[in-house]
């Protein structure tokens, strides 16, 4: 989904990240590990142990050519790395929501001329049709950007290989680990270079000294490192051609339907893209019922995008939690392959981006240029600056996930509070620069306030309609 | 000690009195499974053409034919509006509910309760031509906490009077301090305040396993996030 539009009560739209339901399952807090119970924290220890690198730059191989891989070539190659960039589609036009914040365009220097469309408005639309304006509150130079992923993706890794980074067009198959601290890891994939015809790969190996995995959702690199599963979303999105002026409407507005309908767990969106609009819905718990969700969507908005013709029909698994291992010796993930995507929105085209230059600068950092060997403590480094720095935001994000999209009532609270100018002010001030930033004390107590009473009326309301059932 | 139960019992109304099925509460952290991965396969999609995580592109004339038969679905048996003589230009008309000089909020609830019950066995598509512009926030707060509040609190309020007359009785008779003496003991204060939060927080047997879930669910996502700095030693 595009861009994230953070509506007061923090709700942003998503980019297909799905709002992860738990699944139906009882309860039990088993840990992640059933084996042994005693834990051992880790702590953070530069490696200044670590052995030089003779004669040679550290080399670093990141597998996935997307935001997060793109970005974190274009640290490492700064920085001195010799880098290796494998991907295995470079024109894979990805299924995204494609919304990018405004931080983002400042951070990784995004030209304009990438972004089609400004988008300054929202639509929020609850399940009883009551559809409130957002957007009111940006100033003039703040919008969300949409974006195309692949172009995107290409330009981040365009910058990358102009630094010096070798991008390799290549499918990943395996990893062999090394036996001690010192020795390689071998990567093998099937190199496509067009000699083999369409679609064959020629198999080679490379070998690097350190991984990082920038290879999405169904990351194989994770797999080769056992980092466990995560919850998972589906966002199923179709992409409808609207007559021009239908499109007008869409010019710079999105809009968002949330609803038992549309979705029991996330929201079903309509956004604009360069010549078309993506319409689309998602959720975790209920994956076999998605057609079902996506008609209801396609109904919602019926009226507004009448005679559309469907040019395209794109489903992806999004991330709902970070997997239980992102780090192991010198492999790293970043990215989706992490499970960096926040919920209620489903944010992640910018958090794979600074995950992956993060992870870079750590490697950097702890190869002093290039020159040392980076081993487990190095990478850590990237995951606890990670963690600090964004932690608050992926929190307030899942406590508004729960309280607000739990059922049809809060849904209308929900709907109700983002029409108070004080919300829409702080979700996107939240939104576009990522700080948690406390406002006002007064204007929050008074937002707590309106929000138990609007929770309160919804949920009294449906305890109504479910008497008139009987 | 009527001010904490009313508070309380409306801030559980949010939580605990929810009908949302079980499994909307309960976040499951999946045990660590080796070698497993949500690999998404053709049977998870029936529907599409190819692999998942490749994008679909479904032909052309395919695609016409479908979103034809698709997007004029509606319009094809068409679904009935909600039509009310008192719902007028998106909004319910508070002229027609008065009951001599005042407003009727009562009615209005009930009006705006059928409309919501109807919306959802009928789906509607919301449009721009004919927005809905009623907010609930209209409705002053008297006429909820006179419905909804009001029957509730004087449950429980009833409850915690039968308890507590109940117990300073019993303890009356067990260690013969009175009614006033017992109040200044900060062990029979400490009774009074769980027999309170007792009577807000369970009110069916549900309600305790109510609670623990949603402790769980509170703590679940902090779990997810600080699990890859609790690791077992692996080596």
């Amino acid at each position: 989904m595009a861009t994230q539009f953070t509506s007061t009560a923090g709700t942003q739209l998503k980019s297909f990240v799905g709002l992860r339901q738990s699944s139906l399952q009882t309860t039990s807090s088993t840990s992640l590990r059933p084996r042994s119970r005693r834990i051992t924290s880790f702590q953070i220890r530069a490696s200044r142990s670590s052995p030089k690198v003779p004669g040679r730059p550290l080399r670093v191989a990141i597998v996935g050519g997307g935001p997060a891989g793109g970005a974190a070539a274009e640290t490492l190659a700064r920085g001195g790395v010799e880098t290796f960039l494998i991907e295995r589609k470079l024109d894979n036009a990805k299924p995204c929501g494609g919304a990018i914040p405004l931080c983002m365009v400042d951070e990784f220097d995004i030209p304009m001329d990438i972004i089609d469309r400004k988008v300054t408005k929202m639509k929020m639309i609850s399940p009883s049709n009551v559809a409130v304006d957002i957007g009111r509150t940006l100033k003039p130079h703040e919008y969300i950007g949409m974006v195309r992923r692949e172009v995107l993706d290409e330009h981040l890794r365009e910058k990358a290989k102009s630094l010096g980074a070798t991008v390799i067009n290549g499918l990943f198959l395996k990893m062999d680990k090394p036996k001690d601290n010192v020795s390689p890891y071998v990567l093998h994939y099937n190199h496509y270079d067009g000699s083999k015809g369409a679609g064959m790969g020629v198999p080679r190996t490379l070998q690097v000294d350190a991984v990082i995995g920038a290879d999405g959702a169904n990351s194989r690199v994770a797999k080769s490192i056992d980092a466990g599963d995560y919850e998972y979303a589906i966002a199923f999105q179709e992409r409808v051609k609207i007559p021009s002026n239908k499109m007008v409407y869409y010019e710079d507005l999105a809009e968002m339907y949330v609803g038992q309908d549309v979705s029991p767990d996330f929201y079903g969106w309509v956004f604009p893209k360069c010549d078309h609009v993506a319409v689309g819905t998602g959720t975790v718990t209920h994956k076999k019922d998605i057609k079902k969700f996506q008609n209801a969507t396609r109904l919602r908005a019926k009226d507004k995008i009448e005679g559309g013709k469907i040019i395209r029909v794109e489903a992806h698994p999004i991330p709902e939690h970070p997997r239980p291992r992102r780090v192991l010796d010198r492999v790293a993930l970043v990215g989706d392959a992490a499970g960096y995507v926040t919920k209620c929105s489903g944010e992640g085209i910018y958090f794979a981006a600074k995950s992956g230059r993060m992870c870079a600068e750590a490697i950097v950092q702890g190869s002093e240029n290039g020159k040392r060997l980076v081993d487990e403590s190095d990478l850590r480094v990237y995951l606890a600056k990670f963690d600090k720095a964004y932690w608050p935001t992926y929190k307030v994000l899942d406590v508004l996930q729960k309280v607000f999209y739990r059922s049809d009532p809060a849904r209308e609270a929900f709907v109700e509070m983002c029409a108070d100018e004080y919300v829409q002010k702080m979700t996107f001030d939240s939104y576009l620069y990522k700080k948690v930033v406390p406002g006002n004390p007064l204007d929050d107590i008074k937002l707590a306030f309106n929000t138990i009473g609007s929770l309160v009326r919804a949920n009294a309301m449906r305890r109504e309609m479910a008497k008139l059932a009987d | 000690m009527s001010t904490t139960v009313v508070f309380s019992s409306s801030l559980s109304f949010l939580f605990l009195n929810t009908t949302t099925p079980k499994s909307y509460r309960c976040l499951t952290f999946k045990p660590y499974h080796v070698g497993t991965f949500p690999l998404l396969t053709r049977s998870h999609f029936p529907f599409l053409a190819s692999s998942v995580d490749n994008v679909t592109v479904i032909d052309e004339m395919e695609t016409v034919e479908k979103a034809e038969v698709l997007v004029s679905n509606g319009s094809a048996f068409t679904v009935p509006k909600f039509r009310d003589a008192r719902w007028i230009a998106g909004t319910w008309d508070l002229e027609q509910f008065k009951k001599g000089e005042n407003t009727d909020w009562d009615a209005v609830i009930d009006a705006e309760v059928r409309r919501r019950k109807w919306l959802k066995d009928h789906l509607e598509s919301s449009s721009n031509d004919d927005p809905v512009v009623f907010r609930s926030s209209i409705i002053p707060w008297w006429p909820w906490v006179k419905r909804f509040h009001l029957p509730e609190a004087e449950l429980l309020n009833g409850r915690a009077a039968m308890i507590g007359i109940f117990m300073a009785y019993l303890v009356e008779c067990l260690t013969g301090i009175g009614l006033v003496d017992q109040m200044n003991n900060f062990f029979c204060k400490t009774l009074m305040f769980v027999t309170v939060v007792g009577v807000l927080l369970i009110r069916k047997n549900e309600d305790i396993q109510n609670l623990k879930d949603l402790s769980n669910e509170i703590t679940m996502y902090d779990k997810q996030w600080q699990a890859a700095w609790k690791e077992d030693d692996r080596k």
